[in-house]
Formats: C-alpha cells, sequence, structure tokens
C-alpha cells in the first residue's frame, strides 16, 4: 500500500481510480448487508417497505433474548458442533490419514483411491441430500434389507409353530401364541384379540397354509423405518455420516498437495535414520503441515457453521425439528410462516459470533502446540 | 376543396392519435411448476391474455412454494411490489395483508362483478387484513377421505361411516399388505390441515379456538388434549402407519393409486393429481375407475365428537394487485383487464377443468373428470365446515402444533406433552405481541 502522506496529486487519484470501484463494491454487497443485519436484529420490522413505508424502530436486544430462550436454538447449536466436531476431529484426521497413506504410496493404485475418495465432492449437495434421504426412506434399500430379514426370521418362526400342532390346527392357544410373537403394539388393532384373530386365521381355511402365514407376515412383522431419526440424541448419526462421507476427500486433497511440497530428501534421511512410518508422520510431516492443519479447521468450522444445503435437502431439519441446525433455524424463522426478519438477522449474527470464537480457537491452538510450515 | 380534405385529414389523425392506446407494462408475479398437472393449460392462459391484450404487455414471473414465498417478502422489503401477484388469504402471505400491500379488491372490480362469486369468497372476514386484498378462487376443503372403494369390497369392507369401521379393517387390510390409510407427513403441514383440523372442529370446535385466540381457554383443556389422542390412536391402533411420519407430500398420491392404502387422506385440491394429464395422456386413476371405484368422504364419525360431521375448509388462493399502483393510473386499469381475465368463466372452466379447484365463480362448467365432478357433490353433502389451524392460528403456534403431530406419529411425545407445548408457543407469542 503506498504511504498515505504519498497519496496525493496524480499518484493519488491513481491511486484511488483503481481503488474505489472495488471498494464501492464491497461497501454495497458485503459492509451494507452486514450493517443492516446488525440493524435488523434489534429492530422492531415486521415485514413491508423497508425504506419508506411503515416506520420501524430500535427493539432493543429483545430478538436476542428470544433466541437464547427458544430450546429450539439450543438443540440447532448442539447440532452444529456435533457437525464442528465431526469436520475437526473426524474429516481432518482421515483426510490426513488417507493424504498420508497415498502420498506414501503405502496402498496400490493410490490415483485410484484419491479419485474415489474425492468423487463425493463433485456430486451436487443437493444430489447427495436426495440420494442419502431415498437410502434412510421407510422406501428406500436399507428398508428393504430389514424388512426382509425381519420378514424371514418371522415366517421361520411362524412355520415352525405350525409344525409343531400339526397344520392348520387353530385352537385359542395357538392364537396366543402368534399374539405373543408379535409383540404388545399388536394387541392395539384388535378390540378383542383372541377371538378376532383367530376368526381372521379361520378364514383361511382351505387356503393353502403359505398364504396364510405370508398373510400373518405382512400383518404383525413391523415394517423397518429410519425412527431413530426420531430420537434427539442419535438422530444426527445418519447426517454425520453422510457428512463424514462426503467432505473427508476435500481434506485429503488439500493435505496431499502440501505434503507433495515438502522436500522428499527430508523424509528419506529419516527413513535412513531408523523412523518408522508412523514416527515419520508424527515428528515429519505432522509439523511441516500445522498450518495447513490450521487453515483447514478454520475451513471446516466456518463450513460446519453455515452447512445448510446438505441437511436440508436430507432431513429438511426433521422429523419434528431434530436434525435442524443453525442456518435451518435460521431459514425457517425467516421464511416459514411470518417471516421474522430480526429473529433470523439475531441468528445469523449469532452463528458469526460463534465462527469467529472458534477459529479463535484455533489460532491459539495452533500458536500453542503447531510447528512451522517449510 | 382542398381546406376540407385537410380538415378532414387533420381530424382523422386527432383521432387515430386520441385513440391509440399508450402500451402498458404489468409486472406479474405467477405462482406454478412446470412438473404439475395443469401446467401447460396455465402458459396458455397467460399466451392467450397477451395476444388478446396487444396493448398490455406482461413481465410474467413464475416461482413455486418457498422460493415464491421469499421472493414476493423480497419485494415487499424493497418496495417494490410486482403489479399483479399471487397471495394466500391468511398468515402464509401474512405481510400483504397486514401491511395493506394490495388494493382492496372491493373496490377495485366492484358490486357489480362480484355478485358472480360465491359469498364466502368475497367476505372479508375471511382474509387476515380484514379486507379484500385478493379474490380467492376456490373455497377449499383441506380434509377429504379419498376411498378406494373396490378394494374395500374385495376385502369385505363398506366404506368406513365410524372410527370403529375403521380400526375393524386393520387386521384383514394389514395382513394383505394393504394400510388402511395413508397421511404422508414428512412436510409436517399435511396432518395438521387435511386431518388434525378436522378433529379440532369435531372434538373441540371453532368457538374452543376462539376462545383460546381470546384467552378464556387453553390448548391444555381437555377437548384440545382429546383431538391430539384422536390423531396418537389412529397410530396406535394400527390405522395409520408410523412410516407415513417418513413419507414426503409428493409420494403419496402414487402409493395410494398404486393400491398400497384403502384410503388416502389429503384436501380437495388432490384430485387434480389422479385425472388425466393432458400432455402425456396418462392418469393415475383412469376416468372409469375413478368414476366407479373411488369415493369421496369426510373422515368417519369418531367417538365423543361434539361437532357431527363438520369437515375443515378456508378460503383458497388468489390474485392481488399492488396498492402501489396510482388509482385511474392506465396501469391500474390494465391490472384490473388482467385480473377479470384471470376470474373469467372461461379461465375458471380451464382450471376446473385440470382438478386445480372447484371455482367461487358461480355458473362455471367444465368437462371435468369424475373424480373432480365428485368435489363440489362432497362440498354439498358437508356443508357444516370448521377452521383449518394455519388460518387461525399464528406460524409460531401452528408449527408447533406441526412438529407436535409429527412426533405423535413417531410416538416419541404424547397428547398432552404436544398440547403443552403449544400452548408455551402461544403464550410466549401473545407476549411478544
Amino acid at each position: 500500500m503506498p504511504n498515505r502522506n504519498r497519496l496525493h496529486g496524480e499518484e493519488g487519484r491513481a491511486y484511488w481510480s483503481m481503488v474505489l470501484p472495488a471498494f464501492s463494491i464491497y461497501l454495497l454487497v458485503m459492509a451494507f448487508p452486514i450493517v443492516l443485519s446488525i440493524v435488523l436484529s434489534v429492530s422492531n420490522y415486521s415485514g413491508g417497505k423497508m425504506f419508506g413505508g411503515e416506520p420501524w424502530g430500535f427493539a432493543g436486544l429483545k430478538s436476542y433474548a428470544r433466541v437464547f430462550s427458544d430450546p429450539l436454538f439450543w438443540n440447532a447449536l448442539k447440532n452444529n458442533f456435533y457437525i464442528v466436531l465431526l469436520s475437526v476431529f473426524g474429516q481432518l484426521p482421515l483426510g490426513f490419514i488417507f493424504a498420508y497413506i497415498i502420498y506414501r504410496r503405502l496402498v496400490k493404485w493410490p490415483g485410484f483411491w484419491q479419485g474415489v475418495l474425492y468423487v463425493p465432492n463433485i456430486i451436487s449437495v443437493i444430489v447427495v441430500g436426495l440420494l442419502w434421504q431415498t437410502i434412510f426412506s421407510p422406501n428406500g434399500p436399507i428398508a428393504e434389507v430389514m424388512n426382509d430379514l425381519a420378514r424371514a426370521g418371522f415366517q421361520s418362526r411362524l412355520e415352525a409353530l405350525f409344525a409343531s400342532v400339526g397344520g392348520f390346527n387353530v385352537d385359542d392357544g395357538l392364537v396366543s401364541k402368534i399374539l405373543d410373537m408379535a409383540g404388545p403394539a399388536a394387541l392395539d388393532w384388535f378390540s378383542d384379540p383372541v377371538p378376532e384373530l383367530k376368526e381372521l386365521i379361520l378364514s383361511y381355511e382351505g387356503a393353502p397354509l403359505s398364504e396364510l402365514i405370508g398373510d400373518l407376515c405382512n400383518l404383525f412383522v413391523p415394517r423397518w423405518s429410519p425412527e431413530f431419526l426420531s430420537k434427539p440424541n442419535i438422530a444426527m448419526l445418519p447426517v454425520l455420516f453422510v457428512i463424514l462421507w462426503m467432505y473427508t476427500g476435500m481434506y485429503l486433497i488439500l493435505f496431499l498437495a502440501n505434503m507433495q511440497k515438502i522436500d522428499s530428501q527430508v523424509i528419506e534421511a529419516a527413513r535412513i535414520d531408523g523412523a518408522s512410518e508412523g514416527q515419520v508422520m508424527r515428528y515429519v510431516i505432522l509439523p511441516a503441515l500445522s498450518g495447513t492443519i490450521v487453515n483447514s479447521a478454520i475451513l471446516a468450522i466456518s463450513g460446519s457453521l453455515s452447512s445448510f444445503s446438505l441437511i436440508f435437502a436430507m432431513t429438511g431439519g426433521g422429523p419434528s425439528r431434530v436434525t435442524e441446525i443453525l442456518s435451518i433455524y435460521m431459514y425457517n424463522n425467516a421464511f416459514l410462516g411470518r417471516p421474522n426478519l430480526p429473529l433470523a438477522n439475531a441468528i445469523s449474527l449469532v452463528m458469526v459470533v460463534i465462527s469467529f470464537i472458534l477459529i479463535g480457537l484455533t489460532k491459539m491452538a495452533e500458536k500453542r502446540y503447531g510447528g512451522k510450515e517449510e | 376543396m382542398k381546406r376540407m380534405i385537410a380538415a378532414i385529414l387533420l381530424i382523422a389523425v386527432a383521432a387515430v392519435g386520441g385513440f391509440a392506446q399508450e402500451k402498458v407494462t404489468l409486472t406479474v408475479m405467477n405462482y406454478q411448476q412446470a412438473d404439475q398437472a395443469g401446467y401447460p393449460e396455465d402458459v396458455k392462459i397467460w399466451q392467450d391474455f397477451q395476444a388478446a391484450n396487444p396493448d398490455i404487455t406482461l413481465n410474467i414471473e413464475v416461482l413455486f412454494n418457498d422460493p415464491y414465498h421469499q421472493k414476493l417478502q423480497a419485494y415487499a422489503a424493497a418496495g417494490t411490489m410486482p403489479d399483479v401477484f399471487y397471495v394466500w388469504p391468511g398468515a402464509r402471505s401474512a405481510v400483504i395483508h397486514e401491511k395493506k400491500l394490495a388494493k382492496d379488491l372491493n373496490q377495485l372490480l366492484g358490486a357489480a362483478y362480484l355478485k358472480d362469486f360465491s359469498a364466502s369468497a368475497t367476505n372479508p372476514a375471511n382474509q387476515l387484513g380484514g379486507y379484500m386484498a385478493m379474490l380467492p378462487q376456490s373455497f377449499t376443503y383441506t380434509s377429504v377421505m379419498y376411498v378406494n372403494t373396490k378394494l374395500l369390497a374385495d376385502n369385505g369392507f363398506k366404506p368406513p361411516k365410524t372410527y370403529a369401521d375403521l380400526k375393524k379393517m386393520v387386521p384383514k387390510l394389514k395382513a394383505k399388505g394393504i394400510a388402511v390409510a395413508m397421511l404422508p407427513n414428512k412436510d409436517a403441514w399435511p396432518m395438521q390441515s387435511c386431518l388434525f383440523s378436522t378433529v379440532v372442529g369435531r372434538m373441540a370446535g371453532d368457538d374452543f379456538l376462539d376462545a383460546i385466540l381470546a384467552g378464556k381457554a387453553k390448548f391444555t383443556d381437555k377437548p384440545f388434549v382429546a383431538a391430539l389422542e384422536v390423531i396418537q390412536n389412529l397410530y396406535k391402533d394400527g390405522i395409520l402407519s408410523r412410516e407415513d411420519v417418513q413419507i414426503g407430500y409428493g409420494e403419496a398420491a402414487g402409493m395410494f393409486a398404486s393400491g398400497k392404502a384403502a384410503i388416502y387422506i389429503d384436501g380437495d385440491w388432490r384430485a387434480g393429481a389422479y385425472i388425466t394429464d393432458k400432455a402425456s395422456g396418462k392418469a393415475l386413476i383412469s376416468p372409469a375407475a375413478q368414476d366407479k371405484d373411488f369415493a369421496l368422504m369426510p373422515f368417519p364419525a369418531i367417538p365423543g365428537e361434539k361437532n357431527r360431521g363438520v369437515v375443515s375448509a378456508v378460503a383458497g388462493t388468489g390474485w392481488a394487485v399492488s396498492a402501489s399502483l396510482p388509482a385511474g393510473s392506465a396501469k391500474e386499469k390494465a391490472a384490473t383487464r388482467l385480473i377479470q381475465y384471470l376470474y373469467s368463466n372461461d379461465v375458471q372452466a380451464i382450471r376446473f377443468n385440470t382438478g386445480a379447484y372447484v371455482p367461487t365463480r358461480k355458473g362455471v362448467k367444465a368437462d371435468v373428470e369424475p373424480l373432480v365432478a365428485k368435489v363440489p357433490v362432497f362440498y354439498a353433502e358437508n356443508p357444516a365446515t370448521c377452521y383449518v389451524i394455519d388460518g387461525v392460528l399464528d406460524p409460531a403456534v401452528y408449527n408447533v402444533i406441526n412438529d407436535g403431530l409429527i412426533a405423535i406419529g413417531l410416538g416419541t411425545k404424547t397428547a398432552a406433552q404436544v398440547a403443552a407445548e403449544t400452548q408455551a408457543a402461544f403464550e410466549s407469542w401473545k407476549a411478544s405481541k
């Protein structure tokens, strides 16, 4: 940057003529929205024309108070932290290890593995979200396999039961045993379980036993459904798995590119001195890449906090908002039903503050433990 | 003579100049999706207007679902509302109504024009702002049971009249791999809009919801909890499957048509999904089968219901004109002409024909397929209606109900818990007002 004292005359004009357009665009598309977001977050703006319409004014920190008192915010924050933790302590180490394995050619066809691990990154996020949503759906492939397994088990037990009574010999005892096998939930489907089920079974008299057994399986085998998605403590597991699957390849490429910059003679010297692969990784590669690791961690943290599209496509924050993250929570407040822009802006600013804190912590960790990148 | 010719020419030039109309450009926001039934007809509707009105240029922006609402919201914030736009009568378009961003169509269209529409459509009380910001194209029944009568008959059942009838079907139909009823609820709103509103209407009634809004009753009171328990029992008794909570709204119509369920619960608008698609010539349910094998019914009588047979219904969507158009301006006149065209007998007949809705315009005749023809019959047979919850409660409250109904479906929350959460959300919303 030129010396401030020298910014006059022709040089000053030339300087400003080059800086001003970009600076103006920055003000318009970056600085103005940020300032507007801060202003809106402490306002009572309730929609309609923002400038020159119905007046709106300062409302204090009401929106922030509402954010922090909303259990949905804490649930979304918790989910975001799961993603941050997974990114920093899952994607980065895995990406690093894969990169090291490929870089040191510890596997055959390293180029192939590099490609395979990176492929999820080049697929559209929406496509990935919909793909995994289908995989986990009640009509998807996992459900089909689980249903087939459950059905096969129930069917063999039914066949054994009918064999033990010598075929189609229906009495209350047999019916009760079938109901026991079906479990307590099935009892709710009948007003009077034993006589009603007995009547149903007797209606198959004359039909092949296999038909009756097949229909009893239809009736009693519970269909697999990703109900675990509804449990707040484990609902995020499938989402986290997909995030790990999708983004690890990106860090692999980042680490691999930087490993390739390391002087191979240093590694060879370490190996000649008797260092194992693990020691080479620990004492040569890792310190040399500490800067890259920090930058990757910053990328991972900011990416995790701002992630939206994958989870929006995969679960939409559901079921019952248990997989909601901060960005979806903000989106829902901004656009779902009656928009609440002050609240949505307050959420976005809380996200920014959290990002700064986490990035600051990462920087501190690097200062404390990091090596110097060559 | 020369003077006379010159005078005639002068008058002719003046006349032509006087009559030549200035070309007006209208910005329009249309709500449409290219893969929806009725899309080609919609495109033609706009093309026909353009061809018949060369003095008006239409700049049409077409969006669907949330992106539409977001863009409209952004236009409202920027103070650049489109001249003509599509709008909801309730909370979904709250800003339009509350900030009076649309003209009062009562004044713009006039009583003589509006007399051709049903009273429910022209009643300002049916709109959030208390004035006629839009003209509902339909009055929608949000809770209809589409019943596959042939499937039921094949298994020895008649269409259900009571809850007990429904429950009685469970073992036999389940044994045949058929769900008794299907209501996909992954998108959270269908259960509330397409069934729970009717159940609340039956068990508690509109008076009860009015009392809640007036602070004289609570969501934790017995009638509302009882309504939630009905939904809880539907899952517990096996009438609805818990997998329905994981099924998206768009997936279920095809599943019902292929015989995976004997009954499908949705709004009256869904009839359009089953009729013949004009572009492909294919129908999910053939017109012949629509006629003899399918029926539209209200949800059966529920034990303990207070208001027998009521069905949730609400004023439907429609068109609005921006309040920013100067009164008496050429733009306002052009917008009025467009609105009158959109609500004309011909256009409404096309909409009716595609199964989009049954028009509020009186006397619209169309050659509709049997299932769509059954919709007005359903209206006539079920005149008693009740509130649709998302039409009367604020999103801050009804979104909690929507999520709670999913939790009930999954079996992770009880009716009492959801009622308590709803009451808490209501109190929080009231405090924020």
